[in-house]
């Protein structure tokens, strides 16, 4: 049984962190690392945050650091490799999109115990939108109005950038006009049921089947974030400083992103969508940027993918609580998630 | 004290004893969320008889109207193997008859295919009712 993510393993993170910064800094003599810190983000990964200085060629130097290691019982460890998060990152770099800047991937578990990158500390604030302050921080910047243009302008940059020039072609390109595209994500999705190890759910038998039954052709092909919402964007001056959370990307339909944005999931009892743009701005924004227009068809198909998606992760989420493979009671709580994710689905079928 | 009213105290006791007690952040919000899943536990607990004597009679309601409706449909052999599933293998067996219905929609034709599908969905949106009683 490997420990959680937070089973307290990680005493000596700190010292190996900085042995590791050493050994990728040749020449550069006294090395500082200041404000070290264990951030608690998303389900996936552990995350820390440093500032290092140090000083090379009679120079002084200053980087933030951000780095991700995978604790290996993550969540959606099956389908992201922080091999290809790292590639996705050094792709993006030449792109107007806002991407940290990645450094380094180390695959060698024996430096910090599993497989890391490490990039760019991007300045900004990442507020959790399910929570009351995040609440009220994402409805104060509504108010101000720049910070839902600047969340609807990164997702169009996200659309429209050339991803075959990025070298993005590498995350597998589906047929366009074909059902590929979102019959390759309802397989994907249905390995990480079977996976679970979870009881037999005949709703969900319904909903895979329908989805499968159903898949819209993918007529234009972008790159695609996969979780577009607040909580996977970092945030400086009311302005997206930093898409986070490459972990989902494909080259697929845009309007799966964008069923995401429209999806009540990512929006708690607020008519704002992501806790933050008013639907009606985000539409006139979004199509006159990209040029495309939104399609309600194929985003109610989205948004029943997501349905099943959700359906996976939290089914995957307790699964690893109930083998032991993690101690995180919020894994624990997802367990009955999946009958509330599933009543919606069912809603949405028609009964 | 029923297994049920002890864990409803010991989310009590984890909700407004442990949790406040714990000043660092991450077992602080373990402690809250204990409560959390002890609570619903409890009421699980508490309404489990209940529903499965309405689960058993809402299968055995389902078989018969189903043996009917393939007679009626004239439904093909994936279908009725499927359905002889369902009778011995509870959830398992629905999904693969669930599975057999979508396989076979064509040769079901729309009607027949829509009759048995909005049967099963009928005992489908009753069990999650009873499930949100506890899962919301």
């Amino acid at each position: 049984m490997s420990p959680g993510p937070a089973a307290g393993a990680n005493d000596d993170v700190p010292s190996r962190i900085r042995s590791y910064i050493e050994s990728r800094l040749p020449g550069a003599r006294a090395l500082e690392l200041a404000d070290m810190q264990q951030i608690a983000v998303g389900w996936s990964h552990e995350t820390w945050l440093f500032d290092a200085r140090w000083s090379a060629a009679g120079e002084q130097h200053a980087q933030g650091f951000c780095l991700r290691r995978d604790p290996g019982n993550a969540l959606l460890r099956h389908l992201s490799d922080l091999g290809d998060q790292f590639r996705v990152l050094q792709c993006l770099e030449a792109t107007t999109l806002p991407t940290p800047k990645p450094f380094w991937y180390e695959a060698d578990p024996a430096v910090l115990g599993a497989p890391f990158i490490v990039m760019e500390k991007v300045p900004g604030s990442c507020p959790n939108p399910w929570g009351r302050e995040g609440r009220h921080y994402y409805q104060a910047a509504a108010d101000r109005g720049a910070l839902p243009d600047s969340f609807t302008d990164a997702l169009t940059t996200l659309h429209t950038l050339d991803w075959k020039a990025a070298g993005l072609e590498f995350l597998g390109v589906p047929t366009a006009g074909s059902t590929e595209f979102a019959l390759g994500e309802v397989r994907k999705w249905r390995a990480l049921i079977d996976a679970s190890g979870h009881a037999p759910e005949p709703v969900l038998t319904d909903l895979i089947c329908w989805l499968e039954s159903n898949a819209p052709k993918t007529e234009r092909l972008t790159l695609v974030h996969g979780a577009y919402r607040t909580g996977n964007l970092l945030i400086e001056d009311d302005r997206i400083s930093a898409v986070l959370d490459w972990e989902l990307q494909v080259i697929g339909d845009p309007m799966y992103d964008v069923a995401y944005v429209l999806s009540d999931l990512n929006r708690e009892g607020s008519d704002l969508l992501s806790n933050l743009v008013p639907r009606e701005a985000f539409y006139r924004r979004y199509e006159a940027a990209t040029g495309f227009e939104i399609d309600e068809q194929a985003c109610g198909y989205y948004a029943l993918l997501y349905a099943m998606r959700s359906a996976a992760f939290w089914m995957s989420a307790s699964g690893l609580y109930a083998e032991g493979r993690s101690n995180d009671v919020r894994l624990a709580r997802t367990a009955w998630s999946v009958p509330v994710v599933l009543e919606r689905a069912a809603r949405d079928l028609g009964y | 004290m029923t297994p049920s009213d002890l864990l409803e105290r010991l989310a009590v006791t984890f909700k407004t004893e442990v949790g406040p007690a714990i000043e660092a952040g991450y077992p602080r919000t373990q402690a809250f969320l204990s409560a959390v899943v002890l609570q619903k536990l409890a009421m699980q607990l508490r309404l489990q008889a209940e529903h499965q004597a309405l689960e058993v009679r809402e299968r055995q309601s389902l078989q018969q109207d189903l043996e009917q409706l393939l007679i009626d449909t004239g439904a093909p052999p994936p279908v009725q193997e499927a359905f002889s599933s369902l009778q011995v293998d509870g959830d398992a067996g629905l999904c693969r008859f669930i599975e057999a219905l979508y396989a076979s929609r064509d040769t079901l034709g729309p009607d027949a295919f829509e009759a048995l599908l909005g049967r099963v969905r009928r005992t489908l949106r009753a069990s999650l009712d009873r499930r949100m009683a506890f899962a919301s």
